[in-house]
């Protein structure tokens, strides 16, 4: 591979195409023809950024040649060369766009070189146009995604406790009264954690790293007390096997993100169906470091959605709103990995992969 | 007394909360005393098949829930449309969604059987309305 700027020039007199060769062989890639179809074979096979052409051939004039460019090869910057008898065509094929500049015969040196030189910075700065212009559709789309389930991970529980409020209102007997204000504190848990989880979404892109030793047992109790309070089952169990004297070391807060997502829909997605609803906690770190597998016997995903959790909800395809999309971007700031195992209908297993930044 | 003796109406709705506090505020309005409701499409579809879900002579309105996981509304009424359209005819369908979103709306005007979306809290009174819309017999 060179990095010289490909280009092609297609001319039907021999002789131009040899003395341009000799001219500029140590500046460019040159690429030379006498015949339009060849032309068009060179710009499928290489990498070509800027065209030249000869407006009066025999077989096709320039313009038409760069006319049938145009769909299938958008982005070389065509140059026409001319003799200065076709004016009125260069001011046509300018005007319509279809060429960038023009040079007239004989040529001069310089200016043929720098012309060339000006059309490839041209079709660097369009291809650098293009790529960016890629790239913020590709960040506006992901706003989308993520406004839509923000808006519905905020919105659900307020509905929920606006239907809430309206029951009560009315409900005379006190047992009732009470159902539906332990009612109205599950759902207003559910409203604290999908404003929790924005914020979360925030620090993660804005704030550095903050490195603080784990201390597995106190960590983890504290993230299933803040998750549990939901949690109908029998208590989530912990299981660590710690196979290094090593302290471990990690981002804590966007760790807790991670399992505290992780937790949250574990119970927000178990079977109430099943007799036991369980959740495991299980821990397993090494001097290197440290793999957390937390397994529920839940609803359990589908094979066609395993791959789409950790996306921001699109309406279409089912996510646990935002929680496990938040916690994909925590993991990729602390350099973790993050694995889903799921049978339908029988559980899933996560593992979050950790590297020990001792 | 009941406004509509005889309708019964289905929920189906992942979140037991959102069930049972539509399920008091129909009650409160005197709908109908028949109500049923299902956390997961898979046991409406159960219900479906069973002798009662296919027994004639009354109306069955659903009121469906967009957003469930594992499937979501949209599917669920997907699959309901394999029936017979002999058996579809006796569904009135709603779909219920906490956010108006344009995009569900067209959704779910493109989706067979549905007569349109309402927005949760579910307003009783515009419900009441609609059902009169459709013909259904009245005490």
């Amino acid at each position: 591979m060179n990095n010289k700027p490909g280009i092609l020039y297609l001319d039907d007199e021999e002789n131009n195409l040899f003395s341009f060769r000799a001219l500029f062989r140590r500046d460019f890639d040159i690429y030379t023809t006498t015949s339009a179809a060849e032309a068009i074979q060179i710009l499928r096979e290489n990498d070509i950024q800027v065209v030249l052409s000869d407006q009066k051939m025999a077989e096709i004039s320039g313009v038409e040649f760069f006319e049938l460019l145009r769909n299938e090869f958008p982005d070389p910057v065509r140059i026409l060369v001319t003799g200065y008898a076709d004016i009125e065509a260069v001011i046509d094929a300018i005007n319509k766009g279809q060429v960038y500049r023009y040079i007239t015969k004989p040529w001069n040196e310089q200016d043929l070189k720098f012309c060339i030189e000006n059309a490839y910075e041209k079709y660097s700065r369009e291809r650098e146009l293009r790529t960016k212009n890629v790239e913020l559709e590709k960040a506006n789309a992901e706003l989308d995604k993520f406004v839509y389930s923000t808006s519905h991970d905020l919105r659900a529980p307020l509905v929920s406790m606006l239907g809430i409020m309206e029951v009560l209102r009315v409900e005379e007997d006190k047992t009732k009264s009470r159902e539906y204000i332990d009612m109205l504190d599950t759902t207003l848990q559910r409203l604290n954690e999908a404003v929790q989880n924005i914020i979360y979404y925030y620090q993660n892109a804005r704030n550095q790293e903050l490195l603080e030793e784990i201390k597995w047992e106190f960590f983890l109790d504290e993230v299933m007390r803040q998750a549990r309070k939901s949690w109908q089952g029998v208590p989530p169990t912990l299981n660590l096997d710690i196979s290094s004297s090593k302290q471990f070391v990690c981002d804590r807060h966007r760790l807790k993100v991670i399992v505290l997502n992780i937790l949250s829909n574990a119970i927000r997605y178990a079977d109430s169906e099943k007799s036991e609803m369980w959740i495991r906690i299980e821990v397993i770190q090494n001097a290197e470091k440290a793999i957390v597998r937390i397994s529920d016997n839940g609803l359990g995903i589908e094979n066609a959605r395993l791959n789409k959790i950790f996306d921001a909800y699109d309406g279409h395809s089912m996510s646990g709103g935002i929680g496990l999309y938040i916690a994909r971007q925590a993991a990729t700031k602390i350099g973790a990995e993050l694995h889903v195992h799921s049978i339908f209908g029988e559980g899933s297993k996560f593992t979050i992969d950790i590297p020990n930044r001792i | 007394m009941k406004q509509f003796p005889n309708t019964r109406i289905l929920m189906v709705d992942d979140n037991d909360i959102d069930i049972a506090v539509n399920r008091k505020l129909l009650q409160l309005a005197d709908i109908t005393s028949d109500i049923r409701s299902f956390n997961q499409c898979k046991k409406f579809f159960e219900y479906l098949d069973s002798e009662d879900g296919g027994a004639k002579g009354f109306a069955q309105i659903v009121l469906m829930d967009i957003m469930m996981p594992v499937m979501n509304g949209f599917e669920c009424l997907a699959q309901f449309d394999e029936y017979p359209a002999d058996f579809k005819k006796n569904f009135v369908i709603y779909m219920l969604s906490s956010s108006i979103d344009r995009n569900d709306i067209r959704l779910a005007e493109a989706t067979p059987n549905v007569r349109r979306v309402l927005e949760k809290p579910l307003d009783i009174y515009v419900l009441r309305k609609l059902l009169e819309q459709e013909g259904l017999p009245t005490e």
